[in-house]
């Protein structure tokens, strides 16, 4: 019988010698398996729920009696259902996944107690469907990202509380002397959340603020949701998998440095330019626009970071779905966080703001970037917590060329239809609404079609996603050594998926 | 390998050391991937430093000129008041600044707010209840005597032109409607010079004076009685 090593070897020849810290990752990946499976699932039951509500919302802005009589699902209720769906529901159950897998394997730390992460779970989910639910019957809040009714957000507060002191608690325990870049974001992440999320709760709904402030609280706690919570995550998840994919350090340990500290430091001031025009100090919203401006030091300087380590290996695109995925999310990233920057800019804010430019921005960055990062993240996680590989590479094609066209549909579309949308609103010879000239409003209907057309295309990629796994939880375990399942095979087996 | 293999559910550390061929068809997976990443520390390229730079320069530039007033001898508080992002207190020295106000103006409001109700705008009063403000000795007489009035009020029978009265009067400043001292002087200023009056008029630093000197303490009303031993 051969030895270890050789055999590892024969598997793949670029596979490190080191078994012993392999077993390692096996043994944390195994205590990882029932959470993480618990936290992916909601977050894909989620995923669905939140389409569903989304393509309501896009069909009833170009043909407005589309369930127009049913009072739950009114066009201000199932939007609001949308986002906190696909927020609160898919995006934040996927990052606690994602988050926790990543910062035990790179903590070199198995999961203790994994059954307070499952109680965590419980009411983290509970909370969104009472939350959901409240928004359905009509007892939103109004106050944008934070609709949940009151009723709900103690569940998911505590819910969170276990969480983030439970991976605290892993990075306490881990072993790895040096802590890699990823490990940096997710700390980061997993502080600031819970002080934004706090913060709004108390100065919005328990002991609201007055006035003007209470309009900048609501924006400094929703783009940073954006910058501190889902960016970092989503970032610690590429910076992970590019050179765990390619088999290549990241390029540089000091741009990551630099890339972490600029988004630490400007970051927080930047959701002021969402009020410009409004009621508040001049001083403050320069401020803000400033912080926006600068935002692109960090945007670049980890842009160039990714690039440099994948320069030379933008073949292995061909094979590897998680690259794809992950890979399209980073290249999203960069663009979106530059077009936010020039958003803030008060001429272009005069003409985009209160345009469907700014929803298709929202989605370029939650969607090209983040939802992407996780769907390939998730491609790369439950093959190794289900030691089974997925079932069909076809689906996953499908998966990722549908939701890649369809979320560049939209935010083309849709950027393109806001620009339109704000010269003519600035325009004063041009109507708001009339159903007999041209106006603003129906202006926008080719647009707010195309969008629904990419709703139906990126529904079609979850419905693939969906079915993937599913088949991929049913099926047995292959008593054999397997293959990965690729988009094609690569000439040798460079690739790890 | 069978599914109820124990060692299958649940890996342990020990297996990688086994060399049991099955275990390691298990694993494969595991070792088809590649080592946990790792940074090179390649040096930042020398273009960063003059973006950043170059950032940092233009982002000042901008903040300074569109910072709504905001500079050393313009306080924060003063530039929460401005919304316009060009607005420049060196160009707009009244906006936002210490403001000259006109006595006269501000005791015509307050009076309008407050003391109208009774003493009426023309400042007669109502006859046989609310005394006339206009040609009365109270008001053009001592200025002593009506700062103590409006600090605390009146209560008793008064004569005023001739006439009795008796109704009270509530304090206008503390404890009652809460005027400030510079509001009490404006009200007295502009009783005591409208309606054909011609008294001299009353500053800010002497009802202050009289509220914390004089009258400190004190927390009810005058009486007509009290205020004749006021000089």
């Amino acid at each position: 019988m051969a030895s270890v090593p050789n055999l590892a070897a024969s598997f793949d020849p670029a596979t490190s010698p080191d078994l012993v810290k392999r077993a390692e990752l096996s043994e944390i990946d195994a205590s990882t398996k029932v959470p993480a499976l618990f936290f992916l699932g909601s977050a894909v039951l989620w995923l669905l729920v939140g389409t569903a509500f989304a393509l309501i919302s896009s069909f009833k802005l170009h043909t407005p009696n589309y369930f127009g009589d049913i009072e739950w699902l009114t066009f201000g209720r199932t939007r609001t259902a949308h986002l906190n769906a696909v927020i609160y529901g898919w995006s934040v159950n996927a990052a606690f996944a994602v988050a926790f897998w990543l910062m035990a394997r790179l903590s070199r730390s198995v999961l203790r107690h994994s059954g307070l992460l499952m109680i965590a779970g419980a009411f983290w989910n509970i909370g969104v469907t009472i939350g959901i639910i409240g928004i359905l019957t009509g007892d939103s809040t109004s106050i944008e990202w934070l609709e949940m009714p009151p009723y709900a957000t103690p569940l998911l507060f505590v819910a969170y509380a276990l969480i983030g002191a439970w991976a605290l608690i892993t990075f306490r325990f881990g072993k790895s002397g040096h802590i890699y870049v990823s490990q940096w974001y997710l700390l980061a992440a997993l502080f600031w959340f819970p002080w934004l999320y706090s913060i709004a709760q108390i100065m919005l709904i328990l002991e609201p603020a007055r006035g003007t402030v209470q309009a900048l609280v609501n924006w400094w706690f929703a783009h940073n949701v954006l910058g501190l919570w889902f960016t970092p995550i989503g970032l610690a998840a590429v910076y992970y998998f590019l050179p765990k994919v390619l088999g290549k350090p990241i390029h540089s340990y000091y741009l990551s440095i630099l890339g972490f500290w600029s988004l630490a430091l400007f970051y927080n001031w930047a959701g002021v330019h969402h009020l410009i025009g409004g009621p508040v100090p001049a001083w403050v919203l320069s401020a803000g626009i400033a912080a926006s401006f600068m935002m692109a030091i960090p945007v670049i300087v980890t842009g160039i970071n990714h690039h440099m380590t994948m320069v030379g290996s933008f073949s292995a695109l061909k094979y590897s779905p998680t690259l794809r995925f992950i890979v399209f999310g980073a290249v999203s990233y960069t663009i979106t966080s530059l077009i936010g920057s020039l958003m803030a800019d008060r001429q272009v804010n005069e003409v985009v703001h209160f345009t469907h430019f700014t929803v298709a921005h929202a989605h370029q960055g939650m969607y090209a970037f983040f939802t992407m990062v996780m769907f390939g993240s998730i491609y790369y996680i439950l093959p190794r917590i289900l030691l089974k590989e997925w079932p069909s590479a076809m689906l996953i094609s499908v998966h990722f060329w549908t939701v890649a066209v369809g979320i560049t549909v939209y935010v083309v579309g849709l950027s393109i239809g806001g620009i339109k949308q704000g010269l003519e609103m600035n325009n004063a010879d041009i109507p708001f609404l009339s159903t007999t000239a041209a106006s603003v409003v129906t202006n926008t209907i080719p647009y707010l079609l195309s969008r629904s057309l990419s709703g139906v295309l990126m529904t079609i990629g979850h419905m693939a996603f969906a079915v993937n796994i599913s088949w991929m939880l049913l099926r047995p375990r292959a008593p054999q050594a397997t293959t990965p399942t690729l988009f094609q095979n690569p000439p040798e087996m460079e690739v790890a998926r | 390998m069978s599914a109820v293999d124990p060692q299958d559910k649940n890996p342990k550390i020990e297996q990688a050391g086994a060399s049991d061929e099955s275990i390691q068809q298990v694993h494969s997976i595991l070792l088809r991937e590649k080592p946990e990443p790792e940074e090179n520390h390649s040096p930042m390229p020398l273009f960063l430093l003059g973006f950043i730079s170059a950032m940092v320069l233009m982002v000042a530039i901008y903040f300074v000129h569109n910072s709504g007033g905001l500079s050393q001898s313009f306080s924060f508080k003063q530039a929460a008041m401005v919304y316009d992002e060009r607005f420049d207190p060196k160009n707009a020295p009244s906006a936002g600044a210490e403001v000259k106000i006109d006595p006269l103006a501000l005791g015509k409001k307050n009076y309008a707010s407050v003391c109208a109700a009774c003493h009426q705008p023309n400042g007669l009063g109502v006859p046989g209840v609310y005394p006339p403000l206009a040609k009365s000795e109270w008001v053009t007489g001592s200025e002593e005597r009506i700062i103590r009035i409006l600090l605390h009020g009146l209560q008793g029978p008064i004569k005023v032109e001739g006439k009795e009265y008796n109704s009270a009067m509530p304090a206008i400043g503390p404890g009652g409607y809460n005027f400030s001292d510079e509001r009490i002087a404006a009200v007295l200023t502009y009783i005591r010079q409208e309606w054909g009056n011609s008294a001299p008029a009353v500053t800010k630093e002497k009802v202050t004076e009289i509220r914390t000197k004089a009258a400190a303490g004190r927390t009810t009303a005058w009486t007509s009685a009290e205020l004749d031993a006021i000089p």
